[in-house]
């Protein structure tokens, strides 16, 4: 697939850029699911407009309708990899579907990648992990559990079948692509349906207890929670974070490698709706003058 | 500057520098690329008062089980070859300054 624009996250950020890069009249995709956004679960009542408190799903379903009627395309998937590519950039879904682009706005919010349960601080660096490809190789040989409902998750699971004797994949409420479960199963690992509810060990992991009193054996756990990390997508792209995982951007939303713009929370605080969209406007008119070359 | 160490100069770099601050890494891994440049601008801030190094866990496995480091980047502190605290995970310069100065 081809596209001037893609947008990363479907947020107030990635929504209001979408509206207007698209109304600047660059083929957009929006590539994200609505219900990953802070602001799904989020009642509104400090955003210019409403005139009462409102439901920030509601916000978002009108706001992906406003995108999807001036032409912006949808795809409800995570988003799995990105690079540069031919002049421009590639961006990989779940589907394994490619999208071919010459703008790449970055708006995935800021990652939720801790799982809070007892033990998961206590054992971070003795066997608790938040990156499975930067600590595979100290687990080789060993049992391991892979934890997440989404694509990053799946992608875990399957990379560590190849250092792992055995790889679990413990999901509460599974969303990942079927093609990404199906891959994974493939590759060895086995999946548990499950709520993780104790990290426990000595002075390592032993085991990962679940809701219900299942205890599984293993000596690593991988929290792996919703899809690519927002850090690593735009590592991918050739932009460093910042150490707190924030995108510095200039006042065009641009980061530091030209055709890549971000824009809401991943840029830094204030974490208000009121800035996601004001920076979203602006990165979608910018990535839109880009990729059409009027900037 | 950031000293490269190899399992062979590790534990003379402990013993030379009073305060040795090591970030154990490796190349495939996203958020040790990131510690790179703020071990450098560690470097600067501490220079004259501790030595800087980064070792690659790739090369050896005996220091990361001799330290049980099982995540990274994994930065290790020393002082008077003491190791007196381990950082897991990716860390601000303004952090490591930090432990450094209160432990």
């Amino acid at each position: 697939m081809k596209a001037d624009v893609v947008i990363i996250g479907c947020g107030p950020a990635g929504l209001q850029a979408g509206i207007h890069s698209s109304r600047r009249n660059a083929d957009t995709v929006i590539v994200g699911k609505l219900k990953n956004s802070a602001l799904y679960g989020a009642h509104i009542e400090n955003y210019f407009g409403p005139s009462e408190k409102t439901d920030g799903s509601v916000l978002l379903k009108n706001g992906l309708e406003r995108a999807l009627s001036f032409g912006c395309r949808h795809i409800d998937q995570n988003v799995i990899g990105a690079s540069r590519f031919e002049g421009g950039f590639r961006i990989a879904v779940e589907s394994g579907e490619e999208i071919d682009c010459m703008a790449v706005v970055i708006a995935t919010g800021i990652s939720r990648t801790k799982l809070g349960i007892p033990g998961e601080k206590e054992f971070l660096g003795k066997g608790v992990s938040y990156c499975a490809e930067c600590d595979c190789n100290f687990y080789k040989g060993l049992k391991v559990a892979v934890i997440g409902d989404e694509s990053g998750a799946a992608a875990s699971a399957e990379l560590m079948t190849g250092y792992a004797s055995v790889v679990y994949w413990v999901s509460e409420k599974m969303s990942a692509d079927k093609n990404l479960i199906d891959k994974a199963e493939a590759a060895g690992v086995k999946i548990i349906a499950g709520k993780p509810a104790e990290i426990r060990g000595g002075n390592a992991v032993g085991s990962l207890l679940l809701a219900g009193g299942t205890e599984i054996a293993v000596d690593g756990i991988f929290i792996e929670l919703g899809g690519r990390s927002s850090a690593d997508l735009a590592m991918d792209l050739g932009v460093m974070p910042e150490a707190d995982d924030s995108i510095g951007t200039d006042r065009k939303c641009e980061t530091s490698v030209a055709g890549v713009f971000a824009c809401g929370d991943i840029t830094g605080g204030p974490w208000q709706l009121a800035k996601a969209v004001g920076e979203g406007a602006v990165a979608g008119i910018n990535a839109a003058g880009r990729a059409r070359g009027t900037p | 500057m950031v000293t490269e160490l190899t399992e062979s100069t590790f534990d003379k770099f402990i013993e030379d520098n009073s305060v040795a601050v090591i970030d154990c890494w490796a190349p495939w891994c996203g958020p040790c690329r990131r510690m790179a440049p703020i071990m450098e601008d560690l470097s600067k801030a501490l220079s004259g008062k501790a030595g800087v190094a980064k070792f690659n866990v790739d090369t050896s496995p005996a220091i990361s089980i001799r330290f049980g480091i099982r995540a990274i980047p994994t930065v290790l502190i020393f002082k008077n070859g003491v190791l007196i605290e381990t950082l897991v995970g990716l860390r601000s310069k303004e952090d490591i300054m930090e432990y450094i100065d209160t432990t």
